[in-house]
């Protein structure tokens, strides 16, 4: 299960949040878990560098982009490496959607296709899509290039 | 997308982040008011785009909307499938699921999302089947099953990657419609779409995962065949694995099957798929060194890859192979030193306590040194779980715990948390424990810490040690400055620990006293009321040489009784002419739980404490059972002359539930006599029962000879009553029998209300269930704290071992239970956990037989691939009858 996508800036202030099967008592602490993690290791860290760690059984693969820092939190089959799928399906179609590696502002302009973007990648801590030509492609409902 | 408000200009302030955030000074009830627009006739799709990112952003943020803004939101939202603009379209889709609309609302969009599901335009099919399937109930889903199997394979891999998608979530709340998918998701497995393979791959098996041959099937033609997406492929592996282990080995050519199935994705071109190959071969249950070797090159190169995410899942999995393998890791401990500066912690730690699990002694201190650097930088969560490796690998090699022990000292001194500290203050008390020439260099370490220590709970643990174990040393005056200087400098709590360790001092060593003498009389001053009556009372016993001795048995001696059942002895004491009796504590270690689970809450408990105990079960909070029953019972003459009770046993129901009469039996075991306690409950309320006793045949019972029998004079509706019944056995035998029992009475038939006879009554009587006494309730569970050393302290002489074949079981964990109950003895030192797929284990259990005769047992059971379980008991006695009695126990059984 993938716990948790979550987005946030570079100081630590909650953009985007998705939780799955995480009770809502749960998520501040997973907040300011996620949060700490960004700000011991992600500042001057280099854009789509990989941080890993685990926390008991749950593993969590982590990176920057631009101003973003973008944390997946999965358990059992959604392990470190599966993760890592996830993640830079997430990060490649985001840098998509916004043309480049994001600034915050950038980030927040285009929120709405980014919320669309993680509709298509994950549903309900699922991994349905990973390509980011296809992901682009769906959230404008236009057919698939065969 | 595009703005909401107007972007900034190029020279603004872009250090103020709520100016710079597009979303700044958002306010729910504006973005409502906002939604209005999706009411307008001319619909304007882009603006309605906007107000939908602001809903989202707000549901994001954690902004919560009450029951009637959503409705008004959904209804609102639901308007907007009449706009052709299909970006508009598509966060239509998004919005509802987000709002997700109760039950009686979801009608409203029903209708427009079955058109969807019939549209020609695929991405339209996808999208609805993903909100229908999101939002309805079971009563819709039968209406839209048949698009959704088309659906599953639909030649667009998108729409049937939504329908998978979905049956993934719908099996949870929908089983049974899902399960009859089977067939187009067995076809899906075989698309060409790599995701398409993925999601109908996972859903198949969750669909059979309760079958073990169609689980089989399934890998057995998938391993053939070629599977395309990785992550499908980690996902074959992860089942296959699952059916290695369910599978037996070939016994004739030792191959497991679906091996070369795993060795061959070893070589798979993708890391991911590599990877979880490598861990399901370290993970196969009993796996050789020849299987293993491959896996462990496979990781070992993963140690030096570039990518962190790489070499964390490589050096995790060889972090568990160590724990079970450490030789076979070995191999890898040079790569796995470099890893100790790796910029990831977690990746450092890991890496740490697999080299403290895998290395040989001469390499420890060099290892040492490493850590010392490393530990620094690292948050106390981490270095908690390296001071628990640092524990097991002194242990392991007790000749290095000099510099061990300096470790742990040093790094004692440092920063840390509570946790932290106490991870080290308890892996040195380990290691004091168990390593004798460490002793006196971990006191010394200790003591140096509490003279700076700010955790009270840590410095009261350490008082009381060294108060125990500082006079055994070779200069126990040394630590005296180190404890009275807490006398002085620390808080009442430590203060008072400090007292009575110092006395110890003075109780134990003769010279010492006159000097503890001075330093306790400085106490008397202590602002603290605890401190000064300890004081008081250490400086009054040592002064006078026969209290001293009293006073030294209850410092030092060991009590000999769980702390549980003094308490609850000492609670129960009536402060009186006759002084408390140590030797009257039961010794019998408590269950954890309530005596009985029945418990039944209608029935009123009565008022007397032993009725309620003799009835329900239901015990006042504080008491024990041993320590109720002994009460009850010593509160009958004809009993106190039966001397100290053995052990009471569990309530045994001779009565079906829900029957007009109630009735129960315990056990009570003396050394020359056992006494059946029947506890009687009346359940009819028009009848009133006198002169209730309970007749014993005890034809089956040799042994037994019957010397006392006690009635109820009146039992009404629902006031529980006791009868007792007692039997004289000869002493030290270990006697059995079975018991026939009949309920006699006198039935009165009274009036509900008034509770009074209506008439003459006559007298009746009732069957009950037989009542056994067998060879365990001549054992109590009296745990040892350390096996090897009460092991070894019997004669071995007087050891029984045998061999039993158990037959066919379903596990071993529920066997070892049901052996443990059987004998009635208790799991020492952890060995009653068991992992849920052990093929073997041994447990050591202890327990006292009747005649305070000691008995340990260790006890080794085993399973084969056909589940047929052996077991070996090795039985020591005080007496080797007891042996033997063991060992009859187990045939009997």
């Amino acid at each position: 299960m993938l716990m948790s996508v979550l987005f946030a800036n570079s100081s630590g202030n909650v953009l985007l949040e998705r939780f799955h099967s995480v009770p809502g008592e749960e998520r501040l602490h997973w907040r300011s878990f996620l949060v700490k993690l960004g700000t011991d290791n992600l500042n001057g860290a280099r854009d789509d560098e990989l941080f890993v760690a685990s926390h008991k059984s749950v593993y969590i693969v982590y990176t920057v982009i631009g101003d973003i820092w973008v944390f997946t939190v999965g358990k059992d089959e959604y392990d470190e490496l599966t993760l890592v799928e996830v993640l830079h399906a997430i990060t490649s179609s985001v840098k998509d959607i916004c043309k480049k590696a994001p600034s915050e502002r950038v980030f927040l302009d285009k929120y709405g296709k980014v919320c669309l973007g993680l509709d298509e990648i994950f549903s309900q801590g699922i991994l349905e899509h990973t390509d980011k030509d296809r992901v682009r492609r769906l959230t404008r409902l236009r057919p698939l290039v065969e | 997308m595009a703005s909401i408000h107007p972007p900034p200009k190029k020279d603004d302030d872009r250090e103020d982040d709520s100016e710079y955030s597009p979303f700044y000074g958002i306010e729910k009830g504006a973005v409502l008011q906002e939604a209005r627009v999706f009411n307008d006739p001319q619909l304007d799709a882009r603006r309605c785009a906007q107000v939908i990112t602001k809903l989202l952003y707000l549901i994001n943020q954690g902004e919560t909307f009450t029951k009637t803004e959503e409705t008004e939101v959904f209804f609102a939202v639901t308007k907007l499938f009449q706009s052709k603009e299909v970006g508009l379209r598509r966060m239509v889709y998004l919005m509802i699921k987000e709002i997700a609309p109760s039950s009686d609302e979801v009608i409203i969009v029903t209708s427009s999302l079955m058109k969807d599901m019939n549209s020609k335009t695929d991405l339209y099919r996808a999208n609805s089947i993903r909100v229908l399937c999101r939002i309805t109930d079971g009563g819709l889903l039968g209406q839209i099953e048949r698009y959704l199997k088309q659906a599953v394979v639909d030649k667009n891999p998108v729409v049937s990657s939504a329908a998978l998608v979905s049956g993934i979530h719908l099996l949870q709340t929908n089983p049974d419609i899902v399960k009859r998918w089977s067939n187009e998701v067995q076809e899906a497995v075989q698309s060409k779409a790599s995701l398409v393979q993925f999601h109908a791959l996972a859903l198949l098996h969750q669909i059979r995962q309760n079958d073990r041959l169609a689980v089989s099937k399934l890998v057995t033609s998938l391993t053939r065949g070629s599977v395309r997406s990785p992550l499908a492929q980690c996902l074959l592996i992860r089942y296959t694995s699952q059916v290695i282990k369910e599978s037996a080995t070939n016994t004739q050519t030792g191959d497991r099957p679906f091996y070369d199935y795993l060795e061959g994705c070893l070589r798979h071109k993708t890391d991911m798929v590599t990877l979880e190959a490598a861990r399901a071969v370290t993970e196969l249950s009993g796996v050789t060194s020849r299987e293993l070797t491959p896996a462990i090159t496979v990781l070992q190169l993963f140690l030096s890859s570039s990518k962190p995410v790489l070499r964390f899942a490589a050096v995790r999995t060889l972090n568990k192979v160590a724990m079970t393998h450490p030789l076979a890791v070995t191999n890898c401990n040079i790569d796995m030193e470099s890893l100790i500066s790796d910029q990831n912690r977690s990746i450092a730690t890991l890496a740490i306590t697999t080299l403290l699990k895998t290395g040989n002694e001469s390499s420890v201190d060099r290892l040492m040194k490493q850590i010392t650097n490393f530990m620094s930088d690292i948050a106390d969560e981490f270095k908690i779980v390296v001071v628990e490796a640092i524990r097991s690998l002194c242990l392991k090699f007790p000749q290095k715990y000099r510099t061990l022990m300096n470790f742990l000292s040093s790094i004692l001194r440092e920063e840390g948390g509570f946790d932290y500290k106490k991870a080290i203050v308890d892996s040195i008390l380990i290691l004091i424990k168990e390593i004798p020439d460490a002793k006196e260099s971990g006191l010394v370490h200790l003591c140096e810490f509490i003279e700076d220590c700010e955790f009270t709970y840590l410095s009261t643990q350490i008082l009381h040690l060294l108060g125990l174990e500082g006079p055994k040393t070779s200069d126990p005056s040394k630590y005296i400055r180190y404890i009275y200087n807490r006398v002085i400098l620390e808080n009442a709590t430590v203060r008072a620990s400090a007292v009575t360790a110092l006395a110890k001092f003075g109780l134990t060593i003769d010279a010492l006293r006159p000097r503890v003498l001075v330093l306790l009389r400085r106490c008397f001053y202590d602002n603290d009321d605890e401190v000064r009556d300890r004081a008081t009372l250490y400086v009054e016993t040592l002064a006078e040489d026969d209290i001293l001795k009293q006073l030294k048995n209850s410092l030092f001696g060991d009590l000999d009784v769980p702390l549980a059942n003094l308490e609850a002895s000492l609670q129960s004491y009536n402060a009186s002419e006759i002084p408390f009796d140590l030797s009257t504590v039961s010794r019998e270690l408590k269950p954890e739980q309530s005596v009985e689970k029945k418990a039944p809450t209608s029935k009123k408990a009565g008022k007397d404490f032993g009725t309620m105990v003799a009835t329900n079960g239901a015990l006042p909070s504080g008491t024990s059972a041993p320590d109720t029953y002994e009460k009850l019972l010593s509160s009958i003459p004809e009993f106190l002359g039966f001397g100290k009770l053995f052990k009471s046993s569990a309530p045994v129901e001779l009565t079906e539930a829900e029957t007009e009469y109630s009735v129960n039996a315990i056990k009570h075991v003396y050394l020359r006599h056992v006494i059946f306690q029947f506890n009687c409950t009346n359940t009819i309320a028009e009848q009133l029962l006198e002169k209730v006793s309970v007749v014993i045949d005890s034809s089956d019972a040799e042994d037994f000879e019957e010397v006392f029998s006690k009635h109820v004079e009146s039992l009404p509706y629902n006031v529980p009553g006791q009868a007792f019944v007692a039997f004289r056995k000869p002493e030290g035998v270990c006697s059995v029998g079975k018991f026939s029992n009949t309920l006699k009475f006198h039935v009165n038939e009274v009036d509900p209300t008034t509770g009074e006879k209506e008439d003459e009554g006559y007298e009746d009587e009732y069957q009950l269930e037989d009542l056994e006494v067998t060879a365990p309730d001549y054992i109590v569970k009296v745990g040892v704290s350390n096996f090897k050393n009460a092991w070894e302290a019997l004669d071995p002489e007087f050891e029984r071992v045998n061999e039993y074949g158990l037959g066919v079981r379903e596990n071993l964990q529920d066997t070892f239970q049901a052996v443990v109950t059987i004998l009635g003895m208790q799991p020492c030192e952890g060995t009653d956990v068991l992992a849920s797929n052990a093929r073997s284990h041994t447990s050591l259990l202890a327990g006292e037989f009747i005649g305070d005769i000691q008995v340990l047992v260790r006890l080794s059971l085993g399973i084969d691939a056909q589940k047929q379980v052996a077991m070996k008991l090795a039985v020591r006695a005080e007496d080797q009858s007891v042996s033997d009695a063991i060992h009859e126990i187990i045939a009997n059984a």
